[in-house]
Order: structure tokens, then C-alpha cells, then sequence
């Protein structure tokens, strides 16, 4: 559709609902949307709708309201440059932006080749944004709209797993979904018998379709086995519907195997490394600017998450809008285990158009958790979780239970999505930036798309013009550190012997030894903080996060690092853990 | 001038709250406390409380950072902030005896402070 | 290797039970501990007021636990430190690890569990807001302060006046900080008096009942709390919310029994406690596995850890001797009583006395506290106040239980007449 006919039909649409604060133009198929509105909800449902209009290809949002949040982050250096201050390539083939799991994809497709391939994070770890605060579900795609690239994508992506997982020693559980249909599963409006012969017998069907189209070999389950396999199920399940192929993954894991697997085939990765600028010279990506350097580079690709949009901003385009997403989730003692087998999502119409509705989870470790939740947000810098999302959750998920023991939470999160307008993902290069590819607005099912993604990344840089010289040395292997926990006692033993480091055990509740965390600090991608020792090792992931081992980390980390232990943070920057020490403050008066 | 001073008494866990009267110091009258222990107690606290001072002071050469101590009576409370930050000043040498004299005749009460555990030496081999 | 009995844990508990396991005859008896030195959580409470009972004198933590450690240096019994049981199980076969030695699997003829508690943390009582640095346990915040000699933060916020935090209160400010409030969700203070004069009152931090904290922020350190009054279904009442500026946030809310090892076992837990089902031996529901101290229910006084470890030693070294009564006594919580330890009275004769402990579950005053065995009234001990946060206890001489099968702890309010 020609700019001039999309742009009067957006102000038409305008008109049409009242939008009398809101002005709006066209641009290659963009719509530019900016003026004021009451609250953000009602922006990002201006947002959506535009977005929904034939013929746009994205939408920039830049309505106001009295609670949207204009991000204020300085960039900064995040950790002590004692124990961290590399130096920057001046130049290179790739610079990625962005160190999450699409991010790490892309660096480890990218490393098949004879390329100088850079990746930036400006965390003080990879994995800072979304990737570590996701469902870490390998969907299958039977819950995404027909028509979407995410729904494409991730049909083609959920089988790859198993090499993946093989390849990069990545913990990857098959755990199956189950899709519980009870006559809550239908509205209340539809009569009691009519509606529980629906559920009963016709809602599973457009479910079962819809899963042997993602490719899955879906079962129906009648009652008297859906609480066979789950014996803890409501009673007022009707039917089930089982998704074998749905699996979880461990997100940090495949995230740093990834990054590892990188960097052994020849990628550079820099965390705590902001980018502040974009050179561009006659509409072409010349170099990066970042807070150690500066990199020459033709070729970027932004998968800068919920800052996709800054970045495409900074090379001087704008060409789509990050609405961040938050998604909170509620984690389970171990000991809560046995209440679910598969992962359980209790099914209700009318569902949300922006979620797939979370459900009852696992984690890669076997951890029960509940969520995620999904609501909009405007500041992309937070993660708190409200007591509203707190109780919602535990109310909402609980349900499908007959009993569950929601006492044994043992930790809660929140994380946030990076949505365009469109809701689906931008995998295609600038519109306007030659040299700039988009790997941006990653929201669920992004983790499970990372392969797919990356190939289609791959595929637009050698179509952009990138040399792509296959290695012979490529090596696909990256395999795990030791995991304590997981050896037999014949391979405890041994790994004590050969380092005695691995006897020391520091987390008692994940049992995980002093070996583990000395290996996870001076490991390709080193955790220089508690944090991110944690998502390597577990340390601190426990039933008593990190009542106990929490000092005996911070001592660990700052004998490795060579700092005092006062300098050690939580995730870099002010999540500094202590003052100094006692006495420093008893002779100021 | 006639005042009133309120005391609660950690005797037992009655915890009776004890009223003193008092008028310039002189003719002290103690009521609410449930026994002999709890008028005692009220009448201590008005007029001389004391208090067991622990803290910590920084070691030298030692397996902890650190070194528990207490005055091995108790001195007036008015004079634990100043203890304090005496102790702050102070650095000692491991090995430490439990029991040794870490800081002596704290601000003239005649009280020592003493080390309230043994503290080895850091190990050089290690 | 094999043992004759093994301890887990080096804490009071731990440390009386394999004192008096040797005492009383055993002769291999291996004491395990995951620290660095042994005394448990003791090394870290320089405050006095331990070993009233014991003692008789008003000791500081690590004196008290100094006592015991000089007794095992001169038994010569066993001690592993920096030890961690990875795994037990019903026949009394332990895995641990150290640096030193490696994996050891260790077979004893006895076992004494004596592994203490943990804390319960910000997240299990769903406190919400951010996650920033600053948030901290009072037991581990003691940890930094008197061990590691950390200062953790110059404006502290505590929630929970339980004595480990009004402690803490106290010590913050004795090394510079300042310290805005005491929270407490509950209408009543959660610590012993002398705590909330010596703590409190002395450095007049104030002390907020029937409040709780709503909200943490902070981006990456903690930058406030959002405080508010509760009800009294202790649900936040709207309109009453504060916000308070600090940089760390103390959390004091409560002690849970670690019993991971136990459930591994699988031992028969007490939901009420926590801990393992002990008889009046410290026998638990497997022969010849004991436990002891904060493990089994938490305690107020040390002495009575270490009572408890005493007799769990002593029973440990009699195991396969004691005799069992034909019908095990079931001890049960009657009215304003919320648990009792033991919760069985199974031997024949073990000691002359049996000594019944627990927690009344509301405050109350002019009471009295009644034992009936099998509906009689065998005792009756008339208490001016009786509060939770102050274990209770009641001796009585084994011979009064001979004919019962039943033993209930009960305490009710005298009535006027009577009193």
C-alpha cells in the first residue's frame, strides 16, 4: 500500500475513534505516531491497533502520557577495573549488540566463519535481560497466531533442540505439555450442560489440530489417565490434551555454552561494554561507538532487546517501537516436585491475544514454577514484581491443582519483553541503515526461535553483501564445566581427587563446591560477580538463596579477583553487597 | 521538681512496667514492680544503669578478620558509645588467649575488656 | 570407615551430644562440621546471656561454645571440619566431603542429627518490589558483622523484632549505622524484654507493632521500604503506607528447622515443629537415629540445646540396651499449646525424670499450665505470663506416666474463682 493511501487511512481510523490528541504520518510503510494520551494502557492499545491496520509494516509510538517513562540510563562502566579492562579490536566484520540467547546465537552461527566477529553486552554478564527471566519453555508454536514469523519460526526451531542441546551440553527435559481443559474452560455465559459437553468433547479438538500442525504428535487424554499421569490434578479436569515435544531448557546454560562455543571458534565478547554512538557514512554503518572504544565495522546486528529501538535510533533510523512486557514468575521449593510431571496449562477462552497464558512450569533443575504473567509496562528498566502479579499468580495457577503447597515459594521474579506494535519479531535488515540487521522485538517464543533466527540473520548479512568463508576448523562441541551434584559417587570421588577445590562444598542446598565457582570465574566468560556466579553454578539458587553460602561466594570472588571482599556486587555497578569494614565507621562522629 | 521516670523490668517474663518518682534526685518511690527483683532493678536503672559492653576489634595476622571481646563487668551505659569507639582504634596480634586483656581499664571505669574466644594465628603456609 | 556414632554438626547440640556419647561409652565417635571451626552458630553471638542455666554464669557465644570445644580437645574424640553430608539413609550409611579427604562414606552404628536451622528468607514471605543488593538475614548479617568484619550499610531497616534482630539493632548501631526502626508485623514484640531495654530502649530505635513492610526499591542497592500498619489478620491497611529512605534491609522473621538430611532418612517430621518426631530419648522414628537442638524445635536458651545433646549422646551409647514400653505414650497439645517435644514417651526407663518442652501459641496471662495423663490432671503450675517466643517446660517423674497412654499439655486461663 503507497504511503500516501496508508496515511490517510491511519488518520481516518484516528478520526474515527477520537483520537484527537494523536498526530500521525507515513513513511515506507512506518507509521509515526506521537502526541498524549491519559496512561500508557491506552497507549499501547493506540499502539496495537495502528499496528493491526492493513498495510503497516510497524509502528513508531511516540505518544506521551503523565506515566510513560523516558529512559533516563546513563551508560555506564559496571564492574572494578581492577579485575576487568579489556581492550577493543578497532575493527571488525560483525559487531552484535546485545548478549542475550538470540544475541549468543547469532556470535556462535557467526563463528562457522572466517569473520572477525564481535558481540557487546553492557551487563556486567550475558544473559541480563530477558533470556535469564523467561518461561524457558522450547514451545513448539501451537499457541502462536497463524501468519506470524514467531509462529513460522518456531515450528522450524523446536526440532533442532536435540542436536543443540547434544552439541552444547545444554540440560534440555522433555517434559511434555499437558493442556487441561475443565469447565472453567468456557464461558460461564454458555449453560452448565451444554458447556460441559463442549469442553468435554470439542474444545480439545481445534487444540490437538493446532499441535499436529506445529508438527508435535498431540494425544487427547481422558480423565481417568490425565490423573493418572497427574495425580494431583483437580478434579474438575474433563480432558487433557498432551504435547510431548513441549520441552524446557535451561536459558543460562544454553546461553553460555553458546557464548563459550563462540569464543573458542573465534569470537570476541565483551560484557559490561555499553554502545553510546553509530557511525554511519552515506547511509552505511561505518563503526560503533561504545564506553571503551570505538570499532569500525559495515555490518551490526541489533539484538539489543528492549533496546532494539535506541539502537536502530543511534545509527539514525527509526523504524519500529520496544514496548516492554512484563512477565512475572513464582518458583517452588524442590521439595514440590512431585505435584507436577508435565508442564500444565489450564485452559481458558477467551484467551489473551498478547500471551499464551503461562501455566504450571518446570525448570531445567525440576524446580516447579508458575508463570509467567503478562501485562504492559512503560519503564524498561523495571523488573520489580508488584504484590497484585505476586497473588494473581499464586491464585491463578494454583487452580488446576487440587492441592498445591503454595507456601514453598522459595523466590519470585520479574523480566520484560521486548514488543513491537506488531507483536512479532523484526528479523530483516534497516530499512534506511545499510549494514544494520535487526534481530529485535524478541518476545515468547524468542528462546526457542534463537536457532532459526540466527540462521535467518546469517542468511540477510551474506544477502547484505557480508563474505561468509566457511571454517574447516569450526568445532560445534562446547562442553559443560563439571557439575558437582550431578556425578555418581564414583565421579565425585575422582573429581575430588584430581582438585580438592571440589571438595569443599559452598552451597549446601544445590551442593555446589568451591571447584565449580573458581572454574566460573576465570571461565571464557568469567563471572565477576555474585550473580553471575550464580547462574553458572547455582550457588545461591537454593531453598535458602544464599542464606549460607551468599559470604562464602562474596570470599571466593574476591580472592579470585584480587579485590577486598567489600568491592564485590551484586550484578556490577552500585549493587555493591558491602560498605567496607567495621570500625571504618565508628571514627566519623 | 517531682518526675517520673518508666522502667520495663527484664527480670522475668513478666515484664512489669515499673513507674519511679522521683523529686530532685531525693525521696524515690518505685510502683508496679511485681516483686523485690523489679523495684531493685527500677531503682538501679534510675540511678547507675550499667550494661555488659561486647563488640568486636580488628585482628592482625589472625584466621578471623575480627575478635570478639567484652568487659568482664559490666560499666556505666552512659559510657558504651565512648567504649566503642575506644575498641575502634584498637588492632590486635594473633594468636589471642581467650580471656586476655585486650583493652585495659576502659575510659577509667576499671574495667577491662577481654578477648571472649582463642584466635589462631593465620597459618603463613597456607 | 565405620563409626560407633556419628555426629552431624559441630554447634552446641552436636558438640554435647558427642561429649556425652564418649562420656557414657562410646568409643568411636566422629563429629562432622561444614564450618570452618567448630561451635555452630555460637562464634557469631558475642552478646552475653548464654549458660545461665548450665553455668551459671552470663557467658558471650563463643565462650559458651569454647567450653565445649576445650572438653572434646581433651577426649581426643574425632573432628572433621569444612565437611558437608551430601547423603543418608535409613541403614545409617553416610556420604560427606571435605577438601582434605575427599568423599568419605561413612558407616555408623548410631547417628545423631544435630544440623541447627536456617532462616526464613525475604522472598518466602513474598515481600515485593525489586531484588537489589542490601538485603540481608539477621543471621547473616551477624555473620559479616562479627565474623567476616563487614559493614553491610549506614541506614538499616529491620523487619522482625525476634531477638536475632533486636541483636542485630543493637550492633549496627554500636558500629556507626544508623538504624531507622524496628518493624514488626505482630501486635505484640517477638523478643525477650531484656532485649527490647538493652536493644531498643537504649539507643531508642524505635519499635513499630502491627507493621510490615509492603514494598522494597531500589535499583541496584537498596534505595528505601515502603512500611505499613496491618490488621489484625496482618493484612497491610490502605492509606498507612510510609515510605522509609535506607540502604539495607534486615530481615528477622523467623527460624526453620534444617532438616533436608533428615528427610533424605526419610525420618517422620512434626509439621508443627519442623523437626524430626523425637521420643524422650532424642530417638527418632528411625532406631538408632537421634536428634537434638534447633534441628528438632527451635529453642530460646543454649542450655537447653546442649540438655539435649547430652541426652541424645547418652542414648546413642545405650542403643539396643533400652527397653521400649509395651505401649508408646503419645504426647499431645492441648489448648494455647502449639507443639511439645518429645511427641512420644516410648522407653521403659531411661531417666528418672521425663522433661516435656513447648510453645504456647498466644500470650496470656494468669494461667496455668496442666498435665493430664489419660484425662487425670498430674500436674498444674500456675504462670503470671506465658508467651511464644519463651519455650516452657515441665519435668515429670517417669513413674506418673507408667499407666497412660495418652499425656497432654494444656494451658488455660485461671478463672477468677480459683486464682
Amino acid at each position: 500500500m503507497k504511503d500516501k493511501k496508508l496515511g490517510k487511512k491511519v488518520k481516518q481510523f484516528l478520526e474515527d475513534k477520537k483520537y484527537f490528541q494523536i498526530n500521525s504520518s507515513v513513511n515506507d510503510g512506518i507509521v509515526y505516531l506521537d502526541g498524549h494520551l491519559d496512561n500508557w494502557e491506552n497507549i499501547v492499545e493506540l499502539g496495537h491497533k495502528i499496528g493491526q491496520l492493513k498495510g503497516v509494516e510497524e509502528v513508531v509510538n511516540d505518544v506521551l502520557s503523565n506515566d510513560s517513562v523516558k529512559a533516563t540510563t546513563e551508560p555506564k562502566i559496571r564492574l572494578s577495573k581492577k579485575f576487568y579492562d579489556p581492550i577493543l579490536p578497532k575493527k571488525a566484520d560483525v559487531v552484535i549488540v546485545g548478549g542475550g540467547v538470540v544475541g549468543c546465537f547469532i556470535a556462535r552461527e557467526l563463528s562457522r566463519y572466517k569473520l572477525d566477529v564481535v558481540l557487546l553486552e553492557k551487563e556486567s554478564d550475558v544473559c541480563g535481560g530477558a533470556t535469564k527471566a523467561n518461561s524457558a519453555q522450547i514451545h513448539t508454536g501451537v499457541g502462536e497466531s497463524f501468519g506470524t514469523l514467531k509462529r513460522k519460526l518456531c515450528v522450524k526451531s523446536w526440532p533442532l533442540f536435540d542436536k543443540i542441546s547434544d552439541e552444547l551440553d545444554v540440560p534440555y527435559d522433555k517434559t511434555g505439555l499437558l493442556i487441561v481443559i475443565t469447565n472453567d474452560s468456557l464461558s460461564k455465559n454458555i449453560p452448565g450442560p451444554f458447556r460441559h459437553f463442549l469442553c468435554k468433547y470439542l474444545v480439545p479438538l481445534p487444540i490437538w489440530i493446532t499441535a499436529k500442525m506445529a508438527k508435535d504428535k498431540p494425544k487427547i487424554v481422558r480423565k481417568g489417565k490425565l490423573l493418572k499421569m497427574e495425580p494431583y490434578l483437580s478434579e474438575k479436569a474433563l480432558v487433557g490434551v498432551l504435547m510431548p515435544n513441549y520441552g524446557i531448557i535451561d536459558p543460562f546454560r544454553l546461553t553460555f555454552s553458546l557464548a563459550e562455543n563462540a569464543i573458542q571458534n573465534g569470537v570476541k565478547i565483551f560484557i559490561d561494554t555499553e554502545v553510546t554512538n553509530i557511525k554511519v557514512e552515506n547511509k552505511k554503518i561505518s563503526g560503533v561507538v561504545t564506553t571503551r572504544g570505538t570499532i569500525d565495522t559495515d555490518f551490526i546486528v541489533n539484538a539489543a532487546g528492549v533496546y532494539a529501538d535506541r539502537i536502530a535510533e543511534m545509527a539514525g533510523t527509526r523504524e519500529f517501537t520496544i514496548h516492554p512486557r512484563k512477565g512475572g514468575t513464582v518458583l517452588f521449593d524442590k521439595k514440590t516436585d512431585k505435584y507436577a510431571t508435565h508442564q500444565l496449562n489450564e485452559f481458558k477462552l477467551p484467551r489473551n491475544e498478547h500471551t499464551k497464558g503461562g501455566g504450571v512450569l518446570k525448570t531445567a533443575d525440576g524446580n516447579i514454577n508458575f508463570g509467567p504473567s503478562a501485562f504492559e509496562v512503560p519503564d524498561k528498566e523495571d523488573t520489580s514484581i508488584s504484590k497484585e502479579d505476586l497473588d494473581n499468580i499464586l491464585e491463578k495457577y494454583a487452580t488446576v491443582f487440587s492441592y498445591f503447597p503454595k507456601k514453598s515459594v522459595i523466590t519470585y521474579f520479574s523480566g520484560l519483553r521486548a514488543c513491537t506494535y506488531k507483536e512479532d519479531f523484526i528479523i530483516k535488515p534497516s530499512k534506511n541503515v545499510k549494514g544494520l540487521i535487526h534481530a529485535a522485538g524478541i518476545q515468547s517464543p524468542g528462546l526457542t526461535c534463537s536457532p532459526t533466527i540466527a540462521t535467518m540473520i546469517l542468511e540477510i548479512l551474506e544477502k547484505e553483501g557480508l563474505p561468509m568463508e566457511e571454517k574447516e576448523a569450526f568445532n560445534p562441541i562446547s562442553k559443560r564445566a563439571v557439575v558437582f551434584r550431578e556425578l555418581t559417587l564414583e565421579g565425585k570421588k575422582n573429581v575430588v581427587a584430581e582438585d580438592k577445590l571440589y571438595g569443599n562444598v559452598v552451597c549446601r542446598c544445590e551442593h555446589v563446591t568451591e571447584g565449580e565457582i573458581v572454574k566460573a570465574i576465570h571461565s571464557s566468560i568469567p563471572a565477576l560477580t555474585v550473580d553471575a556466579v550464580k547462574r553458572r553454578t547455582r550457588a545461591g539458587m537454593g531453598r535458602c538463596q544464599s542464606g549460607f553460602c551468599g559470604h562464602l561466594v562474596a570470599k571466593i570472588l574476591a580472592r579470585e579477583l584480587g579485590v577486598p571482599m567489600e568491592e564485590i556486587t551484586k550484578n556490577g555497578g552500585d549493587s555493591r553487597l558491602f560498605i567496607g569494614k567495621t570500625k571504618e565507621f565508628l571514627a566519623e562522629d | 521538681m517531682r518526675k517520673v521516670h518508666k522502667f520495663t523490668c527484664i527480670g522475668c517474663p513478666s515484664s512489669c512496667e515499673i513507674k519511679l518518682f522521683e523529686n530532685d534526685g531525693q525521696k524515690i518511690e518505685v510502683v508496679g514492680a511485681g516483686c523485690k527483683i523489679g523495684k531493685e532493678y527500677a531503682i538501679k536503672e534510675f540511678t547507675a544503669p550499667e550494661r555488659i559492653l561486647t563488640s568486636t576489634v580488628r585482628v592482625e595476622n589472625g584466621v578471623l578478620p575480627v575478635l570478639p571481646v567484652k568487659s568482664e563487668k559490666p560499666i556505666p551505659k552512659k559510657l558504651i558509645r565512648e567504649s566503642v569507639q575506644a575498641l575502634a582504634k584498637v588492632k590486635v596480634r594473633a594468636p589471642i588467649k581467650q580471656g586476655s586483656i585486650v583493652y585495659e581499664n576502659m575510659l577509667n571505669t576499671g574495667v577491662n575488656v577481654i578477648a571472649s574466644r582463642n584466635l589462631e594465628a593465620r597459618d603463613l603456609e597456607r | 570407615m565405620n563409626v560407633d556414632t556419628l555426629v552431624i554438626g559441630g554447634g552446641p547440640a552436636g558438640l554435647a551430644a558427642a561429649l556425652s556419647a564418649n562420656k557414657n561409652g562410646v568409643k568411636n565417635v566422629l563429629l562432622i562440621e561444614r564450618g570452618s571451626e567448630l561451635g555452630g552458630i555460637l562464634p557469631q553471638c558475642i552478646h552475653d546471656g548464654f549458660g545461665t542455666v548450665i553455668f551459671k554464669e552470663r557467658l558471650t557465644g563463643p565462650e559458651y561454645a569454647e567450653r565445649y570445644i576445650q572438653e572434646i580437645k581433651k577426649t581426643g574424640i574425632n573432628v572433621k571440619l569444612e565437611t558437608m553430608v551430601l547423603e543418608i539413609d535409613r541403614n545409617k550409611r553416610v556420604i560427606a566431603v571435605n577438601p582434605t579427604d575427599g568423599l568419605l562414606d561413612i558407616q555408623a552404628k548410631t547417628l545423631i542429627l544435630a544440623m541447627g536451622c536456617r532462616e526464613r528468607t525475604r522472598q518466602q514471605i513474598l515481600i515485593p518490589g525489586d531484588r537489589p543488593a542490601g538485603i540481608f538475614t539477621a543471621g547473616v548479617a551477624q555473620r559479616y558483622i562479627n565474623i567476616e568484619g563487614i559493614m553491610l550499610g549506614k541506614k538499616i531497616v529491620i523487619l522482625g523484632s525476634g531477638d536475632v534482630g533486636l541483636i542485630m539493632a543493637r550492633r549496627f548501631i554500636l558500629e556507626g549505622a544508623e538504624v531507622e526502626g524496628v518493624y514488626e508485623i505482630m501486635p505484640v514484640p517477638g523478643g525477650l524484654t531484656r532485649n527490647l531495654v538493652q536493644c531498643l530502649q537504649d539507643y531508642e530505635i524505635p519499635l513499630h507493632l502491627s507493621h510490615t513492610i509492603v514494598n522494597i526499591k531500589g535499583k541496584n542497592r537498596v534505595e528505601g521500604v515502603a512500611v505499613a500498619q496491618v490488621d489484625s489478620d496482618m493484612r497491610p491497611i490502605g492509606g498507612t503506607e510510609r515510605f522509609v529512605p535506607c540502604d539495607t534491609v534486615i530481615v528477622s522473621v523467623g527460624l526453620i528447622p534444617e532438616n533436608e538430611l533428615s528427610e533424605m532418612v526419610p525420618l517422620k517430621l512434626d509439621s508443627m515443629t519442623g523437626g524430626p518426631i523425637v521420643d524422650e530419648t532424642m530417638e527418632t522414628s528411625t532406631a538408632g537415629i537421634y536428634a537434638a537442638g534447633n534441628v528438632v524445635h527451635v529453642h530460646d536458651l543454649v542450655d537447653d540445646v546442649s540438655t539435649e545433646g547430652e541426652i541424645a549422646g547418652k542414648a546413642a551409647a545405650r542403643f539396643g540396651e533400652l527397653k521400649e514400653r509395651e505401649n508408646p505414650i503419645k504426647v499431645e497439645a492441648g489448648e494455647n499449646v502449639r507443639y511439645v517435644v518429645p511427641q512420644i514417651i516410648r522407653k521403659k526407663s531411661f531417666e528418672q525424670n521425663v522433661k516435656l518442652s513447648f510453645r504456647v501459641k498466644e500470650v496470656q496471662r494468669n494461667t496455668s499450665v496442666k498435665v493430664f495423663a489419660g484425662g487425670e490432671n498430674i500436674y498444674s503450675m500456675k504462670e503470671r505470663v506465658v508467651r511464644p517466643p519463651e519455650m516452657l517446660s515441665v519435668s515429670l517423674p517417669s513413674s506418673v506416666l507408667e499407666k497412660t497412654q495418652v499425656v497432654k499439655v494444656v494451658v488455660e486461663k485461671d478463672n477468677e474463682k480459683s486464682s
